[in-house]
Formats: C-alpha cells, sequence, structure tokens
C-alpha cells in the first residue's frame, strides 16, 4: 500500500497556466484576434493556442500529475519528469505562436518555426504520456475516473498528431498528399480531440472524484457514469475516426461531425444526472467555495450543449462556432478550472505547511488559507462577464465583447491574487502561520525530494 | 498432521457496529501450536491477513453467502503462534490489539487525517490505533511513513468504509 506525495512541479503548472490565461485575456481586451478578427486569422490562432496549450493544458497537466496518483492511489512515476516537460510545452508553445505570426508575415523572419514548435509541443505530450501512462498502468484496474482520463489522453495525442501535422504541411516540411488533405480539412477534428476529448471529458472524470472527494459524497460507481463513459468513447470514436475516414475520402466530415454532436448530449445529460446526484448525496451540506462556484461551470457546459443543438436545428452552427467555444473555453473549463484551483491550491499549500506538525502543535484549518467571501466576488464576476460575452458573440456585438473582456480580465487578475495569497500563507492569522517545525511553501514548487513510499 | 480449528463469529459483533479486533487476536493467542481459527465476518477481513500472517498464519477465505466470509487460520511453523502470546514492543512483525479505536468517518475531510496525526502523537512505540474512514487516506501515508508509524488498511465489502490500523514506530521526526 503505497501513499501519495505532492507533485513537486504542479504549483509551476498552475503559475504559468495563469500567465498565459491573463495575458490572451489583456490580448483580448485590446481587440486582438477573434471577433475583431476572422476565426481563421493568425491572430485568432495565437489567441486560441495560449487559451487551450498555454492556460487549459497546463492546468489539466498540472493537476493531473497530483491527482492521476490520486485517482489510482500510486505515486507519479517520476516526480521530477514534469520540469522538463512544461520546458517542452512551454518552449513549443512560444514557437508555435511566432510560427502563426509568420504566416501572416507579422514576424518577417523566415525560420521554420511552425515545425519547431509542433515537434516540441509533441515531445511535451509524450513525456506527459509517458509519465500518466506508467502510472495509470501501475494502478489497474482502473477506477471510473481514471478510465476518463485515459480516454483524454488518448485524445490529447490524436489532437497533437493532427497539430504536428498542420506544423509540418504549413513549415513546408512535407507535401505527402494524405498530410495535405488532413491539413485541409481535419481543423474540425483536431478541434474535437482537443476541446471535447482532452480537455472536456478528462475534466469530467477528475471532476467525478474531485467533487465527491470535496463534499463527502458517496463514490460508488453508478450504472450512468460507466454509461456517460462508454457513450462518450464512442462519440469521440465516430467524430475523430469517422471524421479521419471522411477526409482521407475527401468527403466534408461535417454531417459526421454533426451526429457526433447530437448524440454528445445524451452522453452530457447523463454526466450531468450523476453530478447534480453528487450534490444531492452530499454529506457536506453547507457548500465551500469550490464547489459551488463548480455549479456555474456545469451549467456552462449544458448551456452549451444546449446552444449546439438549437444552432444545429437552425443550421447556424458553422455562424456561431466561436460562441459555443468561447463557453466551453471560459465557462465550462476555465470555471471549473478557476473553482478547483482556489481548492487545490489552498489544499496542497496547507499539505505541505502543516502536514510535518498536524497533531504536533496548533496548526490553523484548509479554509483558514483563504477567504471565501472575498473570493466569491471574483467568481460572481467572472461568470456574469462570461456569459454576457457569450450574448455578445450570438448577437454579433463584437465592441461589447471587447468591452465585457475588461470584467473577465479584473476577476482574473483578483482570483490569481487570491491563490498568490492562499499560496503565501498571507490570509493566515500571524499565531498559527508558521509553528516550530513548518516551513514557508515556496510559490512554485513543492518541497518534495522525492515520492515517500512505504510498502 | 491435521489442524483442528477454533471458532470465532465476530459477525454479530460487527453488525452491533463494534471492532472485533481484539477479541480475534485474543483467540489467537489462546491457540495451541497445532490449532487454526475460523473465523466467520461480514466483509473480507483483509487487514488482518498481513497482520496474522506475520504471526505465521496462513489463510483461506471463502464466501459463504450473503456477504458473509469464513477465513481459515492455519499455523505454517514458521513463527511462534500460541508461544509468545504477547509481542515485545521492539517486535517489527507483531501487531498488538488496538489500545484506540476511532469512527472518522463522518469529518469533514482533512480532519480525519488530522485526529489521526494527531492520535498516533499519544501513542507509544508499538502501540496500535484502529480508525474507520470514508476513503482511503492517501495523503496520510506519506505523513505516517515520515514519523517511523506502520499502517495497514483496507476496504470492508461495502466499499464505502475503510478500516485503517496503525502501529506507532519509535516517533522518527519528520524529514527535514
Amino acid at each position: 500500500m503505497t501513499g501519495v506525495s505532492l507533485s513537486r512541479w504542479t504549483m509551476s503548472y498552475f503559475a504559468v497556466a495563469l500567465v498565459c490565461l491573463l495575458a490572451a485575456e489583456i490580448l483580448m481586451v485590446l481587440g486582438y484576434g477573434f471577433p475583431g478578427a476572422p476565426l481563421e486569422a493568425s491572430a485568432t490562432l495565437v489567441l486560441v493556442h495560449l487559451i487551450a496549450l498555454g492556460w487549459l493544458t497546463l492546468l489539466l497537466c498540472g493537476a493531473l500529475f497530483q491527482f492521476v496518483p490520486v485517482l489510482v492511489a500510486k505515486p507519479l512515476h517520476d516526480n521530477g519528469l514534469p520540469l522538463p516537460t512544461l520546458c517542452c510545452l512551454v518552449g513549443g508553445l512560444a514557437l508555435l505562436l511566432g510560427g502563426f505570426l509568420e504566416l501572416d508575415g507579422t514576424l518577417a523572419i523566415d525560420w521554420p518555426l511552425l515545425p519547431a514548435g509542433g515537434t516540441l509541443l509533441a515531445l511535451g505530450f509524450l513525456l506527459v504520456l509517458y509519465n500518466l501512462g506508467r502510472t495509470l498502468w501501475a494502478g489497474r484496474p482502473l477506477p471510473l475516473p481514471a478510465r476518463f482520463v485515459t480516454a483524454g489522453l488518448v485524445s490529447v495525442a490524436v489532437a497533437a498528431g493532427f497539430g504536428l501535422t498542420f506544423t509540418y504541411v504549413l513549415g513546408g516540411v512535407t507535401l505527402a498528399s494524405p498530410l495535405l488533405a488532413v491539413t485541409a480539412a481535419g481543423l474540425p477534428l483536431h478541434v474535437v480531440a482537443g476541446l471535447g476529448g482532452w480537455l472536456t471529458f478528462t475534466a469530467m472524470g477528475v471532476s467525478y472524484r474531485l467533487l465527491a472527494m470535496f463534499m463527502l459524497a458517496p463514490e460508488q460507481e453508478r450504472p450512468t457514469s460507466t454509461a456517460a463513459l462508454c457513450g462518450g468513447v464512442v462519440v469521440l470514436l465516430l467524430a475523430i475516426v469517422g471524421g479521419a475516414i471522411a477526409v482521407l475520402l475527401d468527403r466534408d466530415p461535417a454531417p459526421v461531425l454533426a451526429i457526433a454532436a447530437l448524440l454528445a448530449v445524451p452522453v452530457l445529460a447523463l454526466y450531468g444526472y450523476d453530478v447534480v446526484g453528487l450534490y444531492r448525496r452530499r454529506k457536506r451540506r453547507k457548500l465551500e467555495t469550490n464547489s459551488l462556484m463548480a455549479a456555474p461551470a456545469l451549467a456552462s457546459l449544458g448551456l452549451a450543449a444546449l446552444l449546439v443543438v438549437v444552432l444545429l436545428a437552425f443550421g447556424e452552427l458553422p455562424r456561431f462556432a466561436g460562441a459555443v467555444v468561447y463557453l466551453l473555453a471560459f465557462g465550462w473549463l476555465s470555471g471549473l478550472g478557476l473553482a478547483q484551483l482556489y481548492k487545490i491550491v489552498a489544499f496542497v499549500t496547507w499539505l505541505e505547511c502543516y502536514g510535518p506538525v498536524l497533531g504536533r502543535t496548533p496548526t490553523p484549518r484548509v479554509q483558514d488559507l483563504v477567504v471565501e467571501q472575498r473570493a466569491r466576488k471574483w467568481f460572481y464576476l467572472y461568470f456574469g462577464a462570461v456569459w454576457l460575452s457569450t450574448i455578445a458573440l450570438l448577437v454579433d456585438q463584437p465592441p461589447m465583447f471587447r468591452g465585457l473582456a475588461v470584467p473577465v480580465l479584473v476577476a482574473t487578475v483578483g482570483l490569481s491574487i487570491e491563490f498568490a495569497r492562499a499560496r503565501r500563507l498571507v490570509d493566515v492569522t500571524a499565531s498559527l502561520r508558521l509553528p516550530p517545525g513548518a516551513r514557508q511553501p515556496h510559490l512554485l514548487r513543492a518541497f518534495s525530494p522525492k515520492a515517500e513510499v512505504m510498502k | 498432521m491435521t489442524t483442528r480449528y477454533v471458532d470465532l463469529d465476530v459477525r454479530p459483533v460487527l453488525k452491533a457496529g463494534g471492532e472485533p479486533f481484539a477479541a480475534i487476536m485474543a483467540a489467537i493467542d489462546r491457540l495451541n501450536p497445532d490449532e487454526g481459527l475460523r473465523l466467520l465476518a461480514t466483509f473480507k477481513p483483509t487487514p488482518l491477513f498481513a497482520v496474522l500472517g506475520s504471526k505465521g498464519f496462513a489463510h483461506e477465505e471463502t464466501e459463504i453467502g450473503g456477504g458473509d466470509w469464513q477465513v481459515l487460520f492455519r499455523p505454517t511453523g514458521d513463527a511462534p503462534s500460541g508461544a509468545s502470546p504477547l509481542p515485545t514492543t521492539a517486535d517489527a512483525s507483531a501487531w498488538s490489539a488496538p489500545v484506540k479505536e476511532m469512527d472518522n468517518r463522518d469529518l469533514d475531510p482533512p480532519d480525519p487525517m488530522v485526529k489521526i496525526l494527531a492520535a498516533t502523537e499519544a501513542l507509544h512505540e508499538g502501540e496500535v490505533l484502529a480508525a474507520l474512514l470514508g476513503r482511503e487516506p492517501i495523503f496520510l501515508f506519506p505523513e505516517l511513513a515520515k514519523r517511523g508509524h506502520a499502517w495497514r488498511g483496507g476496504f470492508e465489502a461495502d466499499g464505502a468504509t475503510y478500516r485503517l490500523l496503525v502501529r506507532a514506530g519509535a516517533g522518527k521526526e519528520a524529514a527535514p
């Protein structure tokens, strides 16, 4: 029987991720990229990848390095590897963004930035897959949330594979005709694998466990959860494999993707039913901020599903795809991420700082590291502004969207300050802050020389 | 040599919400060298296998219906069983009956962990603490290891209650 130690570099992932989110939000305030520019413009590609890779992927990777071991009750395979992995992902992202700017001539240089960025990112993802794959392998038979994560990891490999292909073709490295066909028509598949399979499906799996853990809800595997897993895998296979076959046969993948989108609705309904069940059956009656603020994020996922159905019915999905993606990225994924970060940062910091002296001297509680009332107002501002921004996109009002980017940015800055305060123990009563034997945690990494494992 | 089995049915104790560990250890201590124990329980008592294994008993478990289990503990002759009823504190392989029982199932995390660590501070070396938990305390284990304590644990048949035994070590200080 083994225990789970703190993931050493998770805080670094969270910090870089937040920097990327803030950078993207500043660009949105400045009117850079969509909706001021077309969806396929280089500026939009910069913005989208800053959010999808820089913010959401790094956030999820940092969280998985800490929580996959929790899901399977095994230590992380290699607690040192996440640092070189982070360097590959961040370096690859920087090169990729440079490559996008090269495409439209903003950067007037002729370096192979796109293929270099794609390669470095692929290497980073290989390291993620190796480390988490080995950890999951050691934890077989896998509990249900870990199976969601496994499907998510397969999806990120697919998304990265498409991405790598695009960078090689657009960077002029290869002209092989199947790869040209994939680049010409494969963008929706890249988005589905990344946003749907990797980010959404993984977040669903992790949320089953995190919500149950933090709300003290029973964790028995229910038939509806298994159905959501199986249905989700079928939808992803249909969209990605079916879509890829259509592309390679020189057909439009849109009908297959539309069917997959419709089939995703009952899967999300099953997930929603389970999550509502977790809230209902919880033993912790008074909801903490992280569980309370996960609710608007989950509602955003439901709203996005509803929006897809309505837009498909009116044949307007292509025109408003940007609004759906925005609601998924900011309302659902970022909203859930920020809400859970609020708890994870405080809990991990508490464990790192006070774990060694628990029971030996008075220590603060986890909730003493944060001031929930202060954080809640930032969450209300964040979700309010994100929902209004979605409406701005649906009524085609880019200036309104740009104006609303300001409160989104302000709320994110406010929350980032709250996370840093928790990490630095600023809100803990001075007399309890650092009892003898406790040490002030470093802002960016955990003191965890090696996984303590007792056989 | 055929093993003669002494019967011990702890199902009434378990159904009444009790902790039969002390009774089991007492029964083990009363056995003659050629005797084994036939234990009847309402779940598969996984934590007990390691504890009694270290006292020189092989086990053979059978589900007997209604969620109940029969486990035959047979002396292997590798270690003394009845000869040395109470382990010495220095004996790393022996677990005594718990001196403290805790039910932490309804506490908000991380309180179960805090309470267990506080309780282990009051234990003398070799003393055992038993605790019921709502989930596997994975973040507790590294802290127990740092303090030099040993532990055994496992889920009961209902999959919802985790039974943990902690044996206090020599009070090794936390890693710097």
